[in-house]
Protein backbone atom coordinates (compact mmCIF):
# COMPACT_ATOMS: atom_id res chain seq x y z
CA UNK A 1 0.00 0.00 0.00
CA UNK A 2 2.74 2.57 1.08
CA UNK A 3 4.77 1.33 -1.75
CA UNK A 4 1.80 2.32 -4.11
CA UNK A 5 1.45 5.35 -2.60
CA UNK A 6 4.85 6.92 -3.70
CA UNK A 7 4.90 4.97 -6.86
CA UNK A 8 1.64 7.33 -7.68
CA UNK A 9 3.45 10.02 -6.34
CA UNK A 10 6.43 9.48 -8.12
CA UNK A 11 4.35 9.90 -11.69
CA UNK A 12 3.01 12.53 -10.66
CA UNK A 13 6.16 14.89 -9.50
CA UNK A 14 7.14 13.59 -12.99
CA UNK A 15 4.42 15.13 -14.44
CA UNK A 16 4.83 18.28 -12.73
CA UNK A 17 8.46 17.93 -13.87
CA UNK A 18 7.79 17.85 -17.28
CA UNK A 19 5.24 20.89 -17.39
CA UNK A 20 7.54 22.90 -15.94
CA UNK A 21 10.42 21.99 -17.79
CA UNK A 22 7.83 22.52 -20.98
CA UNK A 23 6.97 25.85 -19.49
CA UNK A 24 10.39 26.91 -19.03
CA UNK A 25 12.07 25.74 -22.54
CA UNK A 26 8.78 27.95 -23.99
CA UNK A 27 8.91 30.86 -22.08
CA UNK A 28 12.54 31.63 -22.92
CA UNK A 29 12.43 30.77 -26.71
CA UNK A 30 12.42 33.87 -28.16
CA UNK A 31 16.09 34.48 -26.55
CA UNK A 32 16.92 37.22 -29.45
CA UNK A 33 14.57 39.96 -29.66
CA UNK A 34 13.29 40.85 -33.79
CA UNK A 35 15.18 44.56 -33.41
CA UNK A 36 14.94 45.05 -37.40
CA UNK A 37 13.09 47.72 -38.59
CA UNK A 38 10.61 48.50 -41.08
CA UNK A 39 13.19 48.68 -43.85
CA UNK A 40 15.63 45.71 -43.09
CA UNK A 41 12.41 43.71 -43.10
CA UNK A 42 11.43 44.88 -46.32
CA UNK A 43 15.06 44.50 -47.72
CA UNK A 44 14.33 40.93 -46.59
CA UNK A 45 11.54 40.29 -47.98
CA UNK A 46 12.92 41.85 -51.37
CA UNK A 47 15.42 39.48 -51.39
CA UNK A 48 12.95 36.54 -50.89
CA UNK A 49 10.75 37.74 -53.57
CA UNK A 50 13.95 37.91 -56.03
CA UNK A 51 14.39 33.91 -54.71
CA UNK A 52 10.98 32.94 -55.31
CA UNK A 53 10.72 34.83 -58.97
CA UNK A 54 14.43 32.92 -59.60
CA UNK A 55 12.44 29.91 -58.51
CA UNK A 56 9.29 30.57 -60.64
CA UNK A 57 11.37 30.98 -63.44
CA UNK A 58 13.34 27.60 -62.81
CA UNK A 59 9.87 26.18 -62.59
CA UNK A 60 8.95 27.92 -66.03
CA UNK A 61 12.41 26.33 -67.63
CA UNK A 62 12.00 23.13 -66.58
CA UNK A 63 8.32 23.03 -67.31
CA UNK A 64 9.36 23.37 -71.09
CA UNK A 65 11.69 20.74 -70.96
CA UNK A 66 8.39 18.59 -69.95
CA UNK A 67 7.18 20.02 -72.53
CA UNK A 68 9.94 19.45 -75.31
CA UNK A 69 9.74 15.61 -73.84
CA UNK A 70 6.17 14.90 -74.50
CA UNK A 71 6.05 16.86 -77.65
CA UNK A 72 8.90 14.61 -79.01
CA UNK A 73 8.65 11.52 -77.84
CA UNK A 74 8.58 9.90 -80.98
CA UNK A 75 9.87 11.80 -82.93
CA UNK A 76 12.84 13.15 -81.51
CA UNK A 77 13.89 11.87 -78.14
CA UNK A 78 17.56 11.78 -78.78
CA UNK A 79 17.60 15.41 -80.14
CA UNK A 80 16.10 16.72 -76.82
CA UNK A 81 18.27 14.98 -74.57
CA UNK A 82 20.76 16.10 -76.27
CA UNK A 83 19.51 19.63 -75.89
CA UNK A 84 19.35 19.29 -72.08
CA UNK A 85 22.95 17.23 -71.82
CA UNK A 86 23.86 20.47 -73.16
CA UNK A 87 22.15 22.94 -71.02
CA UNK A 88 23.92 21.11 -67.98
CA UNK A 89 27.10 20.92 -69.33
CA UNK A 90 26.62 24.77 -69.67
CA UNK A 91 25.77 24.78 -66.27
CA UNK A 92 28.74 22.81 -64.91
CA UNK A 93 30.85 25.27 -67.01
CA UNK A 94 31.73 22.74 -69.42
CA UNK A 95 31.43 24.38 -72.30
CA UNK A 96 33.05 27.79 -73.88
CA UNK A 97 30.92 30.81 -72.96
CA UNK A 98 30.99 33.57 -75.58
CA UNK A 99 28.81 37.01 -74.13
CA UNK A 100 29.11 40.36 -72.49
CA UNK A 101 31.47 40.39 -69.34
CA UNK A 102 34.26 42.28 -67.55
CA UNK A 103 37.58 41.98 -67.82
CA UNK A 104 39.37 42.51 -64.43
CA UNK A 105 43.31 42.88 -64.70
CA UNK A 106 45.68 42.01 -61.46
CA UNK A 107 49.15 43.49 -62.13
CA UNK A 108 52.16 44.22 -59.64
CA UNK A 109 52.01 47.74 -58.78
CA UNK A 110 54.50 49.77 -60.57
CA UNK A 111 55.38 52.24 -58.71
CA UNK A 112 55.87 49.81 -55.49
CA UNK A 113 58.26 47.71 -57.54
CA UNK A 114 60.30 50.27 -58.71
CA UNK A 115 60.77 51.49 -55.14
CA UNK A 116 61.94 47.35 -54.43
CA UNK A 117 59.00 46.37 -52.88
CA UNK A 118 58.62 42.83 -52.97
CA UNK A 119 55.98 41.53 -55.20
CA UNK A 120 54.06 37.80 -53.05
CA UNK A 121 52.21 35.65 -54.16
CA UNK A 122 48.50 36.82 -54.57
CA UNK A 123 46.58 35.51 -51.60
CA UNK A 124 44.16 32.96 -52.13
CA UNK A 125 41.35 34.46 -49.45
CA UNK A 126 41.47 37.71 -51.19
CA UNK A 127 40.82 35.81 -54.52
CA UNK A 128 38.36 34.51 -52.84
CA UNK A 129 36.24 37.42 -51.74
CA UNK A 130 36.61 38.85 -54.83
CA UNK A 131 34.64 35.61 -56.10
CA UNK A 132 32.11 36.18 -54.20
CA UNK A 133 31.68 39.25 -54.70
CA UNK A 134 31.45 38.22 -58.34
CA UNK A 135 28.81 36.35 -57.67
CA UNK A 136 27.02 37.75 -55.57
CA UNK A 137 26.62 40.64 -58.94
CA UNK A 138 25.54 37.65 -60.54
CA UNK A 139 28.36 36.78 -62.47
CA UNK A 140 27.55 34.09 -64.92
CA UNK A 141 30.82 32.42 -65.73
CA UNK A 142 34.31 33.26 -64.13
CA UNK A 143 38.00 32.54 -65.54
CA UNK A 144 40.72 33.42 -63.51
CA UNK A 145 44.26 33.53 -65.87
CA UNK A 146 42.77 31.18 -67.77
CA UNK A 147 41.38 28.40 -65.66
CA UNK A 148 37.44 28.32 -65.49
CA UNK A 149 35.88 28.58 -62.31
CA UNK A 150 33.49 25.89 -61.60
CA UNK A 151 30.68 24.65 -58.48
CA UNK A 152 34.16 22.13 -57.69
CA UNK A 153 36.80 24.76 -58.45
CA UNK A 154 39.13 25.42 -55.13
CA UNK A 155 41.59 28.06 -54.37
CA UNK A 156 44.33 27.71 -51.87
CA UNK A 157 47.96 27.56 -51.80
CA UNK A 158 49.82 24.74 -52.52
CA UNK A 159 53.61 24.98 -51.40
CA UNK A 160 53.48 28.83 -50.84
CA UNK A 161 51.68 29.02 -54.50
CA UNK A 162 47.84 30.22 -55.23
CA UNK A 163 46.15 27.45 -57.21
CA UNK A 164 43.24 27.21 -58.89
CA UNK A 165 41.52 24.19 -59.71
CA UNK A 166 45.00 22.92 -58.23
CA UNK A 167 46.69 24.58 -61.50
CA UNK A 168 49.41 27.34 -59.84
CA UNK A 169 48.35 31.08 -61.68
CA UNK A 170 51.00 32.68 -63.74
CA UNK A 171 53.08 35.72 -61.73
CA UNK A 172 51.15 38.88 -62.34
CA UNK A 173 49.58 40.33 -64.49
CA UNK A 174 46.91 38.19 -65.39
CA UNK A 175 43.35 38.14 -66.13
CA UNK A 176 40.16 37.43 -64.79
CA UNK A 177 37.11 37.15 -66.79
CA UNK A 178 33.78 37.61 -65.86
CA UNK A 179 31.09 36.58 -67.59
CA UNK A 180 27.41 37.92 -66.97
CA UNK A 181 23.96 36.98 -68.92
CA UNK A 182 23.70 40.34 -70.43
CA UNK A 183 25.39 43.48 -71.42
CA UNK A 184 23.40 45.66 -68.55
CA UNK A 185 24.59 43.42 -66.08
CA UNK A 186 28.09 43.77 -67.07
CA UNK A 187 27.64 47.69 -67.02
CA UNK A 188 26.29 46.91 -63.00
CA UNK A 189 28.95 44.62 -62.12
CA UNK A 190 31.70 47.02 -63.48
CA UNK A 191 29.73 49.68 -61.65
CA UNK A 192 30.01 48.02 -58.52
CA UNK A 193 33.38 46.39 -58.71
CA UNK A 194 34.34 50.28 -59.12
CA UNK A 195 32.67 51.35 -55.67
CA UNK A 196 33.88 48.08 -53.94
CA UNK A 197 36.60 48.08 -51.46
CA UNK A 198 38.76 45.68 -53.46
CA UNK A 199 41.16 47.94 -55.93
CA UNK A 200 42.17 49.09 -51.76
CA UNK A 201 42.38 45.43 -50.68
CA UNK A 202 44.76 44.19 -53.53
CA UNK A 203 47.02 47.39 -53.26
CA UNK A 204 47.35 46.59 -49.76
CA UNK A 205 48.99 43.06 -51.33
CA UNK A 206 51.08 45.49 -54.07
CA UNK A 207 48.42 44.96 -56.61
CA UNK A 208 46.75 46.88 -58.64
CA UNK A 209 43.34 45.93 -59.63
CA UNK A 210 42.40 47.00 -63.12
CA UNK A 211 38.86 47.11 -63.75
CA UNK A 212 38.32 47.81 -67.93
CA UNK A 213 34.98 48.77 -69.04
CA UNK A 214 32.17 46.27 -70.19
CA UNK A 215 32.57 44.76 -73.39
CA UNK A 216 30.19 42.98 -75.65
CA UNK A 217 32.46 40.01 -76.54
CA UNK A 218 33.96 38.10 -73.86
CA UNK A 219 35.45 34.49 -74.64
CA UNK A 220 35.12 32.91 -71.46
CA UNK A 221 37.17 29.11 -71.70
CA UNK A 222 35.43 25.90 -70.57
CA UNK A 223 36.67 23.91 -67.66
CA UNK A 224 39.25 21.61 -69.11
CA UNK A 225 39.65 19.00 -66.10
CA UNK A 226 37.54 15.87 -65.86
CA UNK A 227 34.94 16.25 -63.06
CA UNK A 228 34.57 14.52 -60.15
CA UNK A 229 32.33 13.68 -58.23
CA UNK A 230 33.18 11.32 -55.28
CA UNK A 231 29.69 11.65 -53.16
CA UNK A 232 26.88 11.68 -56.30
CA UNK A 233 25.54 8.44 -56.50
CA UNK A 234 22.92 7.35 -58.55
CA UNK A 235 18.66 7.52 -57.12
CA UNK A 236 17.37 4.48 -57.58
CA UNK A 237 14.05 4.54 -59.43
CA UNK A 238 10.88 4.66 -57.25
CA UNK A 239 12.86 6.22 -54.40
CA UNK B 1 11.60 7.98 0.60
CA UNK B 2 13.63 9.89 -2.30
CA UNK B 3 11.34 8.32 -5.35
CA UNK B 4 9.36 11.06 -5.67
CA UNK B 5 12.22 13.41 -6.02
CA UNK B 6 13.87 11.43 -8.47
CA UNK B 7 10.84 11.52 -10.25
CA UNK B 8 10.47 15.04 -10.17
CA UNK B 9 14.72 15.52 -11.56
CA UNK B 10 13.35 12.80 -14.18
CA UNK B 11 10.68 14.82 -15.34
CA UNK B 12 13.09 18.04 -15.63
CA UNK B 13 15.47 16.65 -17.31
CA UNK B 14 13.60 14.87 -19.66
CA UNK B 15 11.68 17.97 -20.52
CA UNK B 16 15.14 20.53 -20.18
CA UNK B 17 16.93 18.17 -22.38
CA UNK B 18 14.77 17.05 -25.57
CA UNK B 19 13.79 21.06 -25.68
CA UNK B 20 10.32 20.34 -25.51
CA UNK B 21 8.22 23.28 -26.64
CA UNK B 22 4.33 24.11 -27.11
CA UNK B 23 2.60 26.48 -29.25
CA UNK B 24 2.96 30.02 -27.56
CA UNK B 25 -0.70 30.08 -27.65
CA UNK B 26 -1.21 27.90 -25.35
CA UNK B 27 1.02 28.81 -22.62
CA UNK B 28 -1.58 30.27 -20.54
CA UNK B 29 -2.78 27.30 -20.04
CA UNK B 30 0.27 25.24 -19.43
CA UNK B 31 1.42 28.28 -16.52
CA UNK B 32 -2.06 27.66 -14.94
CA UNK B 33 -1.85 23.68 -15.02
CA UNK B 34 1.91 24.17 -13.54
CA UNK B 35 0.25 26.27 -10.95
CA UNK B 36 -2.73 23.67 -10.42
CA UNK B 37 -0.21 20.69 -9.69
CA UNK B 38 2.14 22.79 -7.39
CA UNK B 39 -1.00 23.37 -5.37
CA UNK B 40 -1.82 19.51 -5.40
CA UNK B 41 1.62 18.78 -4.64
CA UNK B 42 2.04 21.17 -1.51
CA UNK B 43 -1.80 20.26 -0.74
CA UNK B 44 -0.41 16.31 -0.46
CA UNK B 45 2.43 17.11 1.67
CA UNK B 46 0.43 19.08 4.07
CA UNK B 47 -2.17 16.52 4.32
CA UNK B 48 0.33 13.90 4.62
CA UNK B 49 2.47 15.87 7.81
CA UNK B 50 -1.29 16.47 9.06
CA UNK B 51 -1.67 12.52 8.73
CA UNK B 52 -4.81 12.81 6.61
CA UNK B 53 -3.55 12.06 2.91
CA UNK B 54 -5.36 10.05 1.04
CA UNK B 55 -4.03 8.64 -2.00
CA UNK B 56 -6.86 9.20 -3.98
CA UNK B 57 -7.72 12.05 -3.13
CA UNK B 58 -4.72 13.65 -3.90
CA UNK B 59 -4.38 11.71 -7.10
CA UNK B 60 -7.67 12.98 -8.19
CA UNK B 61 -7.18 16.29 -6.79
CA UNK B 62 -4.15 16.63 -9.21
CA UNK B 63 -5.80 16.01 -12.24
CA UNK B 64 -8.96 17.08 -11.86
CA UNK B 65 -7.17 20.38 -10.62
CA UNK B 66 -4.94 20.84 -13.93
CA UNK B 67 -8.22 20.29 -16.14
CA UNK B 68 -10.43 22.64 -13.92
CA UNK B 69 -7.71 25.78 -14.26
CA UNK B 70 -7.31 24.74 -17.72
CA UNK B 71 -10.83 24.80 -18.41
CA UNK B 72 -11.58 27.89 -16.92
CA UNK B 73 -8.88 29.46 -18.87
CA UNK B 74 -10.03 27.93 -22.31
CA UNK B 75 -13.68 29.38 -21.17
CA UNK B 76 -12.48 32.36 -19.94
CA UNK B 77 -10.42 33.31 -23.54
CA UNK B 78 -14.12 32.72 -25.07
CA UNK B 79 -16.55 34.43 -22.59
CA UNK B 80 -13.96 37.24 -22.88
CA UNK B 81 -13.51 37.73 -19.44
CA UNK B 82 -9.54 37.31 -18.20
CA UNK B 83 -11.30 33.75 -16.09
CA UNK B 84 -7.31 32.20 -15.40
CA UNK B 85 -6.96 34.85 -12.96
CA UNK B 86 -9.52 33.68 -10.97
CA UNK B 87 -7.35 30.32 -10.52
CA UNK B 88 -4.05 31.69 -10.32
CA UNK B 89 -5.61 33.61 -7.70
CA UNK B 90 -7.17 30.81 -6.15
CA UNK B 91 -4.48 28.34 -6.46
CA UNK B 92 -2.07 31.25 -5.55
CA UNK B 93 -3.44 31.84 -2.12
CA UNK B 94 -3.99 27.89 -1.41
CA UNK B 95 -0.35 27.63 -2.55
CA UNK B 96 0.61 30.12 0.48
CA UNK B 97 -1.48 28.49 3.18
CA UNK B 98 -0.29 24.93 2.84
CA UNK B 99 3.20 26.48 2.84
CA UNK B 100 2.32 28.15 5.64
CA UNK B 101 0.65 25.10 7.32
CA UNK B 102 3.76 23.07 6.56
CA UNK B 103 5.94 25.78 8.03
CA UNK B 104 4.20 26.09 11.17
CA UNK B 105 3.98 21.92 11.46
CA UNK B 106 7.88 21.42 10.86
CA UNK B 107 8.23 24.51 12.94
CA UNK B 108 6.52 22.51 15.75
CA UNK B 109 7.65 19.08 15.13
CA UNK B 110 11.69 20.92 15.54
CA UNK B 111 9.97 22.04 18.86
CA UNK B 112 8.86 19.26 20.29
CA UNK B 113 11.93 17.53 19.65
CA UNK B 114 14.34 20.11 21.38
CA UNK B 115 11.98 20.05 24.38
CA UNK B 116 12.62 16.01 23.99
CA UNK B 117 16.30 16.38 23.78
CA UNK B 118 16.61 18.90 26.95
CA UNK B 119 14.59 16.48 29.44
CA UNK B 120 16.63 13.58 28.16
CA UNK B 121 20.07 16.35 29.00
CA UNK B 122 18.61 17.06 32.23
CA UNK B 123 17.76 13.54 33.16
Amino acid sequence: MKKNMYTRITIVLFIIGLMIAVQYNTIKQPAERDTRDIWAIREELAEEKQRHSTLLAEIRSLNEVVGRYEQSEKANLQSALYQTLDRLKQQAGLTEVTGPGVVLRVEPAPELVEMGYEIKEISPDLLTQLLNALFKNNAASVSIDGNRVVQTTAIRDINGKTTVNSVPLSAPPFEIYVGTSSFKEAQKMYNSLQASTFIDSFYLDNFNLIIEEPTEHLIIPAFDQPLTNDYLTEVKKGE
Amino acid sequence: MWLPFLGLIFGLALGLLTNMQIPSIYENYLSIAVLAALDTLFGGIRAQLQQVYDDKVFVSGFFFNIILAAGLAFLGVYLGIDLYLAAIFAFGVRLFQNIAIIRRILLTKIDEKRHKRNKNSIE
